[in-house]
C-alpha cells in the first residue's frame, strides 16, 4: 500500500489536564473518502486541527504527506481544508475571500475564478459574504479548499446548510476527486450521507477511536450505519 | 514573504472598513480643531508655537491613535470573523503571516496620520481666518508635522498590530489600546520625566514639539519608538507562533 496521505500516531491533547484527543492513531490513503464520526465533543474537531497545525499536539505526531502540515513548502497545493463555516469576512466578496488566499499562496487569478465556477458561485462572486446563505458560505469555503488544487482535503460538517441539489452535487464531487486518488477526511453527524459517500468510517468518543471500519464490513455484518454508530458509541456511553 | 505582503495588502483595500475608519478620524479631527481654534484665546493661537501645539495635539494625538487602532484590527478583525484558520492554512509560518501585518499596519499607521494631520491643518487654516488669525506654522514646520507623524504612525500602527495579536480579542484589544493613549499616558504629563519615554509622547517628540514632557531630540524619540515596536512586536510573534488557533 502506498505511504499514507494523513497519519496520526498516539496523538493525545490535552486542555487544563483533560484529554480532548487521548492516544488516537489512524491513517488515511489516496482514493479514500473516510467519514470522521462521534458525538459532540468526541475531539474530531480537535483531530482535525492538531492535523492541520492549528494546535499543538500534547503528545503523539500528526503528519500530512510525511510531515508536520508547517512543514509542507506549499501547503494549500497539498491539502484543502473546510473547519468553520463562517471563517468570511462579512464585508468582503466572495471573489476577494479566494482572491486574498491565493494571493498568499501565489496562485494566480485564473483559479480564483475557476473554483468559484466549480462551486456555482460565479453568479454572486462580487456580492458580499455577509448576504450570503449558509449553503453558499460552505460551497465559498470549498472554493477556498480547492484553490491549490490539492491531494488531500478536510472537511468538517461540510454538508451543514447544504440544499439535497448541493448534497448531491458534494456527493459527486468528492467521489469524483477520491476516484482521481485524492484523500477525503470529513466529519460530519449526518450518517444517512456519510453512508452514501465515505469508503470506511472511523469512530471516536471521549478523543479515543472506537472503530476503523470499512462500509463493506458494516454492510457484511449487516447493520445501517446508524446501527453500528450507535452501538459503539452507546456501549461507551454506559 | 511577497505573497503574504500582497495578501494583507488586498485584505485592506478589499472592506471599507480602512476608508470609514479615516473619515471618522477626519471628522473628529475637524471636530476637535473647530472647538480648540473657538474656545482657545487669540493669544495663544496667536503666538509663535501656539497653532504648532494645537496641529501636534490633535493631528498628531487623534492620528496616532487611529493607526494603532487600525493596526490592531488587522489582526483581531481575523481573530473575530473567522478568517484567521483559512490565512494561517494558507501560511502556516505564522511569523512570515505576522510580518507582512506589520510592514502594512506601517503604512496604514503613516496613512492615518497624514490624514490627520492635514485635515487638522486645513480646518486650522479655515476657522483661523474666521476668527481673523493668521495661521503661524512655517512650510518647515509642515515637513515635520507630516514626515514625522508618518514615521510615528508607523510604527504606532505597528505596536498596535502586536498589542492586538497578544490578546487577540477586538473589543479588549481596542479598550487596552483607548486606556493607555488616553489615559495613562494623559495622567503621566503629571511626571514629565517619565512622560517623555512613553509612546504618545515619543510620537510627538519626533515631529519636533517642543514641550517639556516630550523627549525634544527627533532622532533618539524616533528610535525609542522603533526598540518599543520591535519589541512589542517580537513578543506578538512568540505568542502567535507558540499559541493554538481555536
Amino acid at each position: 500500500m502506498s505511504a499514507p496521505v494523513a497519519e496520526v500516531e498516539g496523538l493525545t491533547k490535552s486542555f487544563g489536564g483533560v484529554p480532548a484527543v487521548d492516544h488516537l492513531s489512524f491513517a488515511l490513503h489516496g482514493g479514500e473518502i473516510a467519514g470522521f464520526l462521534g458525538p459532540n465533543g468526541a475531539g474530531k474537531s480537535t483531530t482535525l486541527r492538531l492535523l492541520l497545525g492549528l494546535a499543538a499536539p500534547t503528545s503523539g505526531t500528526a503528519r500530512v504527506f510525511g510531515r508536520r502540515y508547517a512543514d509542507l513548502d506549499e501547503p494549500t497545493r497539498s491539502v484543502g481544508a473546510v473547519l468553520e463555516f463562517a471563517d468570511f469576512h462579512p464585508n468582503r466578496t466572495g471573489r476577494n475571500h479566494v482572491r486574498v488566499l491565493a494571493l498568499s499562496s501565489g496562485i494566480d487569478e485564473h483559479r480564483v475564478a475557476e473554483v468559484l465556477e466549480l462551486v456555482d458561485l460565479s453568479a454572486v462572486a462580487d456580492r458580499k459574504v455577509g448576504g450570503y446563505s449558509l449553503g453558499m458560505r460552505q460551497r465559498l469555503g470549498l472554493a477556498t479548499a480547492l484553490l491549490g488544487d490539492p491531494k488531500l482535503l478536510i472537511l468538517d460538517e461540510p454538508i451543514n446548510g447544504l440544499d439535497p441539489a448541493g448534497v448531491h452535487w458534494l456527493r459527486a464531487f468528492l467521489r469524483r476527486f477520491a476516484d482521481g486518488g485524492g484523500a477525503v477526511l470529513v466529519s460530519s453527524h449526518v450518517l444517512a450521507e456519510v453512508e452514501q459517500s465515505v469508503d470506511r468510517v472511523l469512530i471516536i468518543n471521549q478523543g479515543r477511536l472506537l472503530a476503523d471500519q470499512s462500509m463493506t464490513e458494516i454492510a457484511r455484518d449487516g447493520g445501517s450505519l446508524e446501527q453500528t454508530y450507535l452501538a459503539i458509541t452507546q456501549a461507551v456511553a454506559l | 514573504m511577497i505573497r503574504q505582503l500582497r495578501s494583507e495588502t488586498a485584505k485592506v483595500t478589499t472592506t471599507t472598513t480602512i476608508v470609514g475608519l479615516l473619515a471618522a478620524l477626519a471628522g473628529l479631527v475637524v471636530l476637535a480643531i473647530v472647538v480648540h481654534t473657538y474656545a482657545l484665546p487669540d493669544e495663544r493661537l496667536a503666538a509663535g508655537d501656539g497653532q504648532r501645539e494645537l496641529l501636534t495635539d490633535i493631528g498628531i494625538s487623534l492620528g496616532g491613535l487611529f493607526a494603532a487602532l487600525i493596526g490592531a484590527l488587522s489582526i483581531t478583525a481575523e481573530f473575530r470573523t473567522g478568517t484567521i484558520r483559512p490565512t494561517v492554512l494558507a501560511t502556516p509560518r505564522r511569523a512570515r503571516v505576522i510580518a507582512a501585518k506589520a510592514l502594512v499596519s506601517a503604512g496604514t499607521g503613516a496613512l492615518a496620520v497624514i490624514v490627520s494631520v492635514v485635515t487638522a491643518s486645513v480646518a486650522a487654516q479655515v476657522t483661523l481666518s474666521i476668527r481673523g488669525l493668521a495661521s503661524t506654522p512655517t512650510a518647515g514646520d509642515y515637513v515635520e508635522l507630516l514626515a514625522g507623524g508618518a514615521i510615528a504612525g508607523g510604527l504606532l500602527g505597528v505596536i498596535g498590530l502586536a498589542v492586538g495579536a497578544i490578546i487577540r480579542a477586538q473589543v479588549p484589544t481596542f479598550v487596552a489600546l483607548f486606556i493607555w493613549l488616553l489615559f495613562i499616558e494623559n495622567v503621566l504629563v503629571e511626571l514629565p520625566d517619565a512622560h517623555r519615554f512613553v509612546p504618545g509622547a515619543l510620537a510627538q517628540g519626533i515631529t519636533g514639539l517642543n514641550r517639556e514632557g516630550v523627549l525634544q531630540d527627533v532622532w533618539p524619540a524616533a528610535l525609542l519608538l522603533c526598540v518599543y515596536a520591535a519589541g512589542a512586536l517580537l513578543v506578538s510573534v512568540d505568542a502567535t507562533r507558540r499559541r493554538d488557533i481555536a
